[in-house]
């Protein structure tokens, strides 16, 4: 140990020079603004470098956890999550089943239901916010054109519908990136086991529910982490297409907290949201974890 | 037997009928913004579904005018593209420690970029606001790039970990037999093996650098610094006369993204899926 120790403390020094850029980027933007925020949350502050900060204790939390829009902004959080599940996820599984299938040219078509993702959001969500314009837009003319110019109203200033607006240009978008997950998941089938199912005249829809879906549950499993936490921090495309307005009612709970904050300056407020923001995000990729390591112990 | 084969047709024809479909849905929005971007006014007020009767190419140089909008561009490419390097830089080094080298600490350094994950970004905004005022960096390139390396750096070192990981390590012992150093068998000899990883990281990375959008909402106030994101949302926001400059900003942004696109789909279908398997 002794003879060891020289070359033992020069290797030590220089694996932790290695790692000590990336530690201290973490430690300075990410663990330290959240403690930094975890702080404010308990306080009052206008955001202006000499304005004093007053201690309020959990004022902020109260205030929050009764306020109708911190409410509001969690139910189309949930909108985001329910759009998740119930098109966005069908959708996804569909078009990987194309893709996966013998069918020809599916690489071409892999590659065009991917595209969206890349055209980063917000100039997705601007293209979308001229499609549904209510004076000159795609949904507009059309409703002209059979006769029901009587639908037309302002989609994304509207409550409710706006933000279902929101989610489902969400899932425009991210069709093609659930698609390649579950893609993944269909390709690693083993082919004894297609050849199984053929055997046994199990074949189409039948195939699907009893053979694909289940052995995709992991994919399932990844898809549900990936769409509960992320609809939580829906913030880009909803700023994009409506600013969370009108009066906050498209808003999630990010946007909520960045318009408190930095509009509003309600430093302290938009601390109490981000820290429950956070500790609920935390609670929920715990029980999700949980619940996938319960399935794999069967 | 000619029944099988029927139905067999029909499925295909139903399968061949929703993926074109499908794509249809995919594209179209995209060729309805692009046509609508040589209209003027009321040409487009006419309605978004028909060609333009005049091709109006002005929207293009009047957003590139107005908007500043090849700026933006440039901006956001040179922010991605310094992310990229930045974090490729920090999370090589500390990812071949945390899977070559066997210190107890380096599994609590491990978990703390784990941790990172689990933070959303917006939880961050008012704390990474006020540093910024305390240090006098806002509008500051360098200060974006590395709050972007830093909500980067976890998913970097998990790829990057894992795939040294999976190297043979009898490498790295002739290497050490030939007298390298930790620093030259991670650049000379790692490196070119972990291409493949490091184009994966680089292209999530960059798609994120490139249309990032709520730091530079409240880090950037100089509106020649402004990214892509950025000046779209005040173009369209600001300048509401006129609806085809506001097309036309919109595909040029995504022109840059497209392109790369084109040339490298399936490095960027692998990219995505590593990143997402993550989670």
């Amino acid at each position: 140990m002794f003879f060891k120790s020289k070359v033992y403390r020069k290797s030590l020094l220089k694996s932790l020079l290695f790692v000590l850029p990336g530690v201290i980027l973490t430690v300075v933007f990410v663990i330290y603004p959240v403690i930094n925020t975890f702080w404010l949350s308990l306080n009052k502050w206008n955001g202006i470098g000499g304005a004093p900060v007053t201690w309020v204790g959990l004022e902020n939390y109260i205030k929050t956890l009764t306020s109708e829009k911190f409410w509001n902004s969690m139910l189309n959080a949930l909108y985001f999550t329910i759009g998740g599940f119930v098109v966005l996820m069908p959708i996804a599984f569909g078009l990987a089943l194309l893709v996966t299938s013998k069918m020809r040219g599916t690489k071409f078509f892999k590659a065009a239901y991917l595209m969206p993702v890349m055209l980063g959001t917000t100039a997705v969500g601007l293209m979308w916010t001229f499609l549904l314009n209510a004076d000159y837009g795609v949904l507009a003319q059309f409703l002209k054109f059979i006769g029901k110019p009587e639908w037309i109203i302002n989609w994304l200033a509207t409550p409710t519908v706006n933000i279902w607006c929101v989610v489902l240009v969400n899932e425009w978008m991210y069709a093609g990136y659930n698609m390649l997950i579950f893609a993944a998941g269909i390709v690693a089938i083993p082919d004894e086991v297609h050849d199984a199912a053929l055997l046994d005249g199990c074949t189409g829809l039948k195939k699907i529910i009893y053979i694909t879906v289940p052995l995709c549950k992991n994919m399932f499993m990844v898809f549900s982490v990936l769409c509960i936490t992320g609809c939580l921090k829906a913030f880009d495309i909803v700023w994009a297409m409506t600013n969370g307005g009108p009066m906050d009612s498209s808003a999630t709970p990010a946007i909520l907290l960045y318009t408190q904050g930095f509009q509003y300056k309600l430093m302290g407020r938009s601390g109490a949201i981000s820290i429950i923001l956070l500790v609920l995000g935390l609670v929920l990729s715990i029980f999700l974890n949980q619940v996938i390591f319960k399935q794999e112990d069967m | 037997m000619n029944k099988y084969i029927i139905k067999s047709g029909i499925k295909k024809g139903a399968q061949y009928f929703i993926a074109i479909f499908m794509a249809v849905v995919t594209f179209f929005p995209l060729i309805i913004t692009f046509i609508n971007s040589f209209k003027n006014n009321e040409q487009i007020l006419l309605g978004m579904f028909s060609l333009p009767e005049v091709w109006n190419f002005s929207n293009y140089p009047d957003a590139i005018r107005i908007a500043n909008a090849l700026k933006s561009i440039t901006n956001s490419l040179l922010v991605a593209v310094a992310t990229l390097i930045v974090t490729i830089v920090i999370a090589m080094p500390a990812a071949y420690a945390i899977a070559r080298k066997s210190f107890g600490y380096l599994k609590v350094v491990y978990i703390l970029f784990m941790a990172g994950v689990m933070v959303p970004v917006h939880c961050t905004l008012v704390s990474v606001s006020k540093i910024s005022s305390t240090l006098g960096s806002k509008n500051s390139y360098l200060f974006l790039v590395l709050i972007y390396t830093a909500f980067n750096l976890s998913q970097a070192i998990f790829l990057f970990s894992g795939y040294i990981s999976g190297l043979d390590r009898g490498l790295d012992e002739a290497a050490k037999i030939d007298g390298c150093g930790d620093l030259k068998l991670l650049t000379v000899i790692l490196l070119p093996i972990c291409k493949p990883i490091l184009a994966t990281e680089a292209i999530l990375v960059f798609i994120y650098g490139y249309s990032e959008l709520i730091f530079s909402l409240i880090l950037i106030t100089d509106s020649t610094k402004y990214t892509v994101s950025r000046a779209m949302l005040n173009f369209t926001a600001n300048y509401t006369t006129s609806y085809g400059p506001q097309f036309a900003f919109v595909i040029m942004s995504m022109i840059p993204m497209l392109i790369i696109y084109l040339i490298l789909h399936e490095k960027v279908e692998a990219g995505m899926l590593a990143g997402a398997v993550k989670g």
